[in-house]
């Protein structure tokens, strides 16, 4: 059809186009505004969100024929009068509401269409209108604040004060400008509040192909057949690959080598890739996938993991597992861990309140709301170069050379902005990477392969589904004396990072809590459910949440106020934790429990809901649970990070590190350090993303260590660079540097004569002092013996408290969380705005985790594969939260910081789970909270 | 408006659509990402856009691509067979008649077309062919020799 319509002010008059193409690929595809995404192929997701008729409308679901003569506004038509950024997009950046990003146009749109129609509106008006969005991230606190921010605005109001404002008066640390500044904004935020910033499926070169995966269709079963030639005769087909063409049939995977770029011999779980096609079309390549012959003989299938270890259960891996403490698994046998730390049986013995319980938790999916993604470049001299969104790009370029057979600086991986991770691009983007690049080398051609979010929720790995037996025991006088914990964890098909995982939920089975004796045994198995691997909290989102449900109940058992409870038997500085690893940094922790008593008027509330009568229809109660968290990767490995510093011939400075940020906000926070220390503005920081042919090694970003690693290497090499600078400074001023003092950028001697940054620069060129440095800064070695089950694990650790209020409605048993509270402690905050993101993402995610996210396997087969079936938190299923951060500073950390990003998480899930049981009378022991409704006796 | 054309590239065939007012060139290079053929100066006066069609060397940037219709067309990107590099390919190396590259693609493509009508061209006859290709570095005459040498080859 010739469709003529109007398109953000303009009218547009296209021919040719057919009926029923779908707006939002109109929009990215034919127009190239790829600021409007894809997140879901179901309407689920709202990244697609246009304004039709200035109506919110998913672009997904929008055949183009429907807008024919109509107006359209997408995110690229947002802007203020002279083209900058509008109110309302200058209020997600005041605000800290853009964190990945991947959602932050929609929302813009979303929330232009309530204002647009709604000048005024509350902030559950806010939530409902932004509703039909989903954030992964941020746990939509901060965009409220934004969109009530700018109507406030609009209606004339000066306004600037917000409710999640970081409003702690420990955040200012004297003569700092940037570290703890409230106001610091996200350094990506103008480009991703604009739309602008192009994600890989954004990207587009010419010539470039599109990729498919054949994936298993079952969950374990022998390759029979498997003739991939036929799709290489459908047209447009121009590459097909399967094992054969990769080096050792593509076998990959750490810690354990279990994993294979496409599968060979066997599939193992519904989703295992089996061929890749590129072909110039995504339909010729979907034709090249439909016309492989495929036979696949149907294996026995492992699919509880109770079971997993029978003797005649199906055996899974090639060959058995490599075991961390040494050794090989037999069977199904992924890993072992324990603690050894005293003896508690004769202790719980002598216990006159012992707890002996089992909890069980679900598969949970990342659900980052960009699928992964990779574009591989074909390159003339035999190499290629990858956009990948993953974690991290060394470990991808490692991957990716070994199964191509190319030495590893013919692999080139360069990061793009990326939509969201959580721990979910660490495994799976591998794969996907090694198999583009196959395809671009024997197609020789750009290929660009994304994967469908059915595609993306079959394939990547999960939270592991999880089993936990604790044995607490305590005196009349509630000390906790003694705790045994089993602890079974599902790592489906493959190994990935459950061995990892497996290891830190062991290391925090029993809590933050002092004991005199521990003793943990965990066992991770190999089934057919998928695999699991890495996700925020790695392990002791499982481990928190089964202590804090049962360190209630014992509490309850006890006669003891829960909260008490745990002040009485919580770490303190100075305390050995459960593994007997000294704590000798400060601890936060019953600040935390103190804070989040007070806010939340426990004390009030708690006896207020214990006289609830019998027949309230909808009852509220109110659940604590607090955690600690080792910081880093403690001895799962060697932990170090390097940044280099050059200044450049303009005088901005060009930062690198090795380690990445997906959202998460590490590149505002290594400008800052940046900046801080060099006493320069922060404008004049320009962060490079990590290209493995620039940046240095830094290891993976996982394990919430890029603040204290990473950021501690950008310490290093600022040091080194103002070293330089104050050198030439002395040397232009004719006095020593001790004699240098600074003003703004500034340098000043003793004649008080002012030097400009740029005066001292020159000064330093002329004298050939080198402007580019280097800063390498790692952890002191620390040493578990994962055979003895004795060590010290980590370096520090990191603490928290949550509160959470719950309303049941008992007929129904519908769960609404209307109040949370929570208080962190995380050292030193370095940059505040994100945060506060991070703990109110963190929290949210939590309560997901809670109350609705079940990632199901029946006998092996995912029972969802689509966002509106497996159901994370909307806007409108969260409370503002009321979260604080208890500052303390550790010695070794940048500026007295820790680390954050995923313990924030751990904490919600009981805390409801608890509430739940005030508000019920009903006792959780199995996430999500599955409640019996109880029929109305009206 | 758009057209519907078929093409042999390279040995290759394709099925392209095509708008009537894009040249050759801009389809090989943005719709197809062959890029070997150059944008030198849009006008047909250097060279770098050099392709054979049908044989003969053209300049990609003087043929709308609708004209090209059923053409078998030839660029750098086909002339080395499996990782080997073409003796003239490999000639431009051993004689240094490489610097900037940027008018190499054309010039190979010149080269091309004369050795397949005139196996044992003179010196004349090579420069008369390179007329149409443009090279600001080397002053031609290495090229001249590079084409020169695999002609003699060819005769042995």
């Amino acid at each position: 059809m010739n469709l003529e319509f109007t398109l953000n002010g303009a009218s547009v008059s296209l021919p040719d186009i057919p009926e029923d193409m779908l707006l939002v690929d109109l929009l990215r595809s034919t127009l190239g505004l790829t600021g409007t995404k894809r997140g879901c192929e179901t309407g689920t997701c709202g990244v697609c969100s246009v304004l039709v008729e200035g109506k919110l409308t998913k672009s997904c679901r929008t055949p183009v024929a429907r807008v024919a003569g109509r107006t359209v506004t997408t995110i690229e038509g947002i802007h203020a009068p002279d083209g900058g950024l509008s109110d309302l997009q200058q209020a997600f950046l005041e605000c800290g509401a853009v964190q990945c990003g991947y959602c932050t146009p929609g929302m813009i749109v979303a929330a232009e269409a309530l204002l647009r129609a709604n000048l005024n509106p509350t902030r559950d008006e806010i939530r409902r209108a932004i509703s039909p969005n989903l954030c992964r991230c941020t746990g939509y606190q901060q965009i409220v604040d934004a969109v009530e921010l700018t109507a406030k605005r609009r209606m004339g109001e000066s306004a600037n004060q917000r409710i999640s404002e970081f409003q702690n008066p420990q955040s200012t640390i004297h003569n700092l400008k940037y570290v703890g500044n409230p106001k610091l904004q996200n350094v990506d935020g103008p480009d991703k509040v604009s739309g602008r910033i192009k994600y890989v499926g954004d990207m587009r070169v010419a010539g470039m192909l599109h990729a498919k995966v054949l994936r298993s269709p079952l969950p374990h079963a022998r390759i029979v057949k498997l003739d991939a030639g036929p799709a290489l005769a459908v047209p447009g087909v121009k590459a097909v690959i399967t094992h054969a063409d990769f080096v050792d049939h593509g076998n990959f995977g750490w810690p354990v080598k279990d994993n294979y770029v496409l599968a060979y011999g066997k599939v193992r779980y519904v989703g295992d890739a089996i061929a890749a096609v590129a072909a110039e079309t995504e339909a010729a390549a979907q034709a090249g996938i439909d016309a492989i012959v495929l036979d696949l003989d149907p294996l026995p299938v492992v699919s509880d993991m109770t079971h997993a270890l029978d003797p005649d259960a199906p055996i899974i891996p090639d060959k058995p597992s490599t075991l961390t403490a040494g050794g090989f698994g037999e069977g199904n046998l992924c890993d072992r861990h324990i603690v050894r730390n005293g003896d508690p049986a004769p202790i719980l013995e002598a216990c006159p309140v012992v707890l002996d319980e089992v909890y069980t938790f679900p598969h949970q999916e990342h659900a980052y709301l960009e699928t992964e993604g990779v574009l591989a470049i074909p390159e003339p001299d035999g190499g290629v170069t990858l956009y990948a969104n993953n974690q991290s790009p060394f470990i991808n370029r490692d991957t990716s050379a070994a199964v191509l057979g190319l030495p590893a600086d013919l692999v080139r991986v360069i990061l793009p902005p990326v939509g969201g991770a959580f721990g979910g691009k660490d495994d799976t983007v591998y794969q996907t990477t090694a198999q583009a690049a196959k395809l671009a080398l024997v197609a020789g051609k750009p290929v660009r392969l994304v994967l469908s979010r059915a595609e993306s929720m079959a394939a990547s790995y999960k939270r592991q589904a999880s089993q936990i037996r604790l044995i607490l025991g305590a005196e009349a006088d509630g000390a906790l004396q003694a705790a045994k914990a089993e602890m079974l964890m599902d790592s489906g098909a493959y190994a990935s990072m459950t061995p990892l995982a497996s290891w830190r939920a062991t290391m925090h089975a029993a809590g933050a809590y002092r004991y005199r004796a521990v003793h943990v045994d965990t066992t991770s198995v190999y089934t057919n459910n998928g695999f699991s691997g890495a996700f925020r909290g790695f392990g002791n989102v499982q481990a928190a949440a089964a202590v804090e449900m049962a360190i209630d109940e014992l509490a309850y058992r006890l006669g003891r106020d829960p909260l008490d409870f745990r002040l009485q038997n919580c770490l303190r500085e100075g305390d050995r934790t459960m593994t007997g690893d000294p704590i000798d940094h400060e601890v936060g922790l019953t600040a935390c429990l103190e804070r989040v008593r007070e806010a939340s008027e426990w004390d009030r509330k708690r006896a207020a809901y214990a006289q609830q009568p019998a027949d309230t229809v909808r009852r509220k109660g109110l659940g604590v649970a607090c955690y600690f968290h080792g910081s880093g990767l403690g001895g799962e490995g060697h932990d170090f990070a390097v940044s280099t510093l050059a200044v450049d011939p303009d005088d901005g400075i060009t930062l690198t590190s090795g380690l990445t940020d997906y959202g998460q906000g590490s590149r505002t926070v290594f400008s800052l350090l940046a900046a801080e220390i060099l006493g320069v503005d922060m404008q004049r920081i320009r962060m490079l993303r990590p290209d493995t042919h620039t940046a240095v090694d830094s290891g993976p970003t996982v394990a919430s260590r890029a603040s204290i690693v990473g950021g501690n290497a950008v310490r290093v090499a600022a040091e080194k660079l103002l070293q330089q600078l104050t050198f030439a400074a002395a040397d232009a001023l004719h006095c020593t540097p001790e004699q240098l003092v600074r003003a703004g950028e500034n340098f000043v001697g003793p004649d008080e004569e002012p030097l400009t940054f740029e005066a001292v620069t020159a000064h330093a060129r002329a004298m050939g002092l080198p402007l580019s440095v280097e800063g390498k800064w790692e952890i002191r070695p620390i040493h578990w013996d994962f055979e003895k089950g004795t060590g010290e694990p980590y370096l520090c650790y990191v603490f928290g408290a949550l509160v959470a209020e719950v309303e049941v409605t008992m007929r129904t048993g519908k769960i609404a969380v209307a109040g949370l509270w929570a208080a962190h402690d995380a050292g030193r905050i370095l940059y505040p705005a994100g945060a506060l993101g991070q703990l109110y993402g963190g929290v949210v995610q939590g309560l997901g985790y809670g109350l609705t996210e079940h990632f199901r396997y029946e006998n092996g087969i995912p029972q969802t594969l689509e966002l509106n079936t497996y159901r994370i938190p909307r806007a409108t299923d969260a409370p503002d939260i009321d979260a604080t951060y208890i500052q303390t500073t550790l010695r070794e950390g940048p500026f007295g910081a820790k680390n954050l990003a995923e313990p924030v998480m751990v904490g919600a899930a009981p805390a409801i789970a608890n509430a739940v049981f005030q508000a019920t009378g009903q006792r959780v022991r199995s996430l999500p909270v599955s409640l019996k409704p109880v029929p109305s006796s009206h | 408006m758009y057209h519907e054309i078929t093409l042999t590239i390279n040995g290759e065939g394709y099925t392209l659509a095509v708008q009537s007012h894009h040249t050759l060139l801009k389809v090989l290079r943005e719709q197809l990402g062959i890029t070997s053929p150059k944008m030198g100066c849009g006008n047909g006066e250097c060279g770098a856009c050099t392709i054979l069609m049908n044989g003969l060397a053209v300049n990609s940037c003087q043929v709308l691509a609708p004209e090209a219709d059923g053409a078998t067309i030839e660029t750098v990107e086909g002339l080395s067979k499996d990782g080997k590099l073409h003796p003239l390919q490999q000639a431009f190396i051993d004689h240094n008649a490489v610097q900037c590259g940027f008018c190499t693609p054309g010039m190979l493509m010149s080269a091309r077309a004369l050795l397949d009508r005139t196996p044992h061209p003179t010196e004349d006859e090579i420069r008369y062919a390179l007329v149409g290709n443009l090279c600001r570095c080397t002053g031609y005459t290495r090229i001249v020799e590079a084409i020169q040498d695999v002609a003699g080859q060819s005769d042995s």
